[in-house]
């Protein structure tokens, strides 16, 4: 039968994925976040995942406004690097584990999760800025995929509670597939940031670290909050944290964080945390 | 203040031209537009507001008008704009007035 091995809460800002490609490990600017995800790239290469479920969002890239799922599971067994507006990222087509996708697919259904299915897309940087960070690409990725992405650009969003209960029914797709595999889970999002409007640059620290211990040791108090909650106190686009409730759903309950890292250089606050 | 939230009435006010800023994700139409900027706006149908803003590169008029700040990164990356400098044009500042704010000005 299929495990969870635990999970990974992590930002996924562009400049993330910028920051690798251009290779600024040793970039003072830039190496307290490659200091901040050497623990989770250590994990993973100590526990060997089989598969990571991302949840994680499309930016307008794959998915436009003539037709923006609420949540869509990609059920490929392969997915490009999308173009944003640069050509695609040099690293490695995704490898999607098609077969948990789809059985994840029918569990969700079952249990009233009326999913968007989708396959033969490509991915854009809110899967994969925080993937080039902590697992190799090169020669290929040691593992495969299985994206669920979440509309968080247009509203109405799903609420905080929808997330974490398609969590908790996600854990228990994953825990019902037959097969020997290794499963983590990411989500991804965050920390607090507003990319628009006069509040365009508001971050907030205090509430990133509440953030940090609620969703490791109180998620219920998460869920109970509302969007405009998490608006006000995250930024608009820092409410996409919802996205680490479907994570925190997913795991068990008693996962504590075995690594947490902050850092907060420009516009988007960065979090890591590994929670086992 | 406003919030500029994209909600359902602003995806509808905004769909025409957020339809061209997303096409930028396409290396044809990046090739066209660096080509025949006018050509290319005119092909997509914007209107003469519309046309204004994008020469201008009025990042702030573009999400009054609701332009959708994820479909707008697509124009940027297509020519040369980093996010810091919209982020400065929203809040109605310079790229160094926003950078002085930040605690880490060179992470970019």
């Amino acid at each position: 039968m299929a495990t969870i091995i635990g999970g990974i809460g992590t930002s996924h800002v562009p400049t993330i994925a910028m920051a690798f490609d251009r290779g600024k490990q040793a970039d003072p600017d830039w190496a307290p976040l490659f200091a901040g995800y050497e623990p989770a790239a250590a994990w993973l290469a100590d526990k060997q995942p089989d598969v990571l479920v991302f949840c994680a969002n499309d930016h307008a890239t794959t998915f436009f406004f003539d037709h923006y799922p609420t949540f869509a599971l990609g059920v490929g067994d392969e997915y490009a690097i999308a173009d944003e507006g640069l050509g695609p990222r040099p690293i490695p087509r995704l490898r999607g584990h098609a077969a948990l996708a789809r059985h994840i697919a029918c569990s969700l259904v079952e249990d009233e999760f009326d999913l968007t299915i989708f396959q033969g897309l490509p991915l854009d940087h809110g899967l994969h800025s925080p993937l080039t960070m902590m697992w190799p690409s090169r020669p290929d990725w040691p593992g495969q995929v299985v994206p669920l992405m979440v509309n968080v650009l247009q509203h109405p969003m799903p609420t905080p509670r929808r997330c974490f209960k398609l969590g908790h029914h996600l854990r228990k797709a994953i825990l019902s597939y037959p097969d020997d595999l290794k499963v983590a889970i990411v989500g991804t999002g965050g920390l607090s940031h507003q990319l628009i409007g006069e509040r365009a640059g508001f971050n907030n620290e205090p509430w990133d670290r509440e953030f940090l211990e609620l969703i490791e040791r109180d998620p219920e108090r998460l869920a109970a909050m509302s969007l405009d909650d998490f608006r006000r106190l995250g930024g608009n686009e820092g409410a996409e944290v919802i996205m680490w409730l479907i994570m925190r759903g997913a795991i068990a309950p008693a996962a504590r964080a075995i690594h947490r890292s902050y850092y907060l250089p420009m516009t988007t606050a960065m979090a890591v945390a590994v929670f086992e | 203040m406003a919030n500029y939230l994209f909600d359902l009435e602003r995806s509808a006010k905004g769909l025409r031209i957020n339809r061209f800023l997303h096409s930028f994700a396409t290396a044809a139409v990046r090739a066209r537009f660096a080509g025949d900027p006018e050509q290319a706006m005119a092909d997509a149908g914007l209107d003469d507001v519309e046309r204004d803003m994008i020469r201008r590169r009025d990042w702030r008029a573009l999400m009054e008008h609701g332009a959708s700040f994820f479909c707008l990164e697509k124009l940027a990356r297509a020519t040369g704009v980093s996010n810091p400098e919209m982020v400065a044009a929203f809040r109605g500042e310079t790229l160094a007035q926003f950078l002085a704010t930040r605690r880490v000005p060179g992470a970019r």
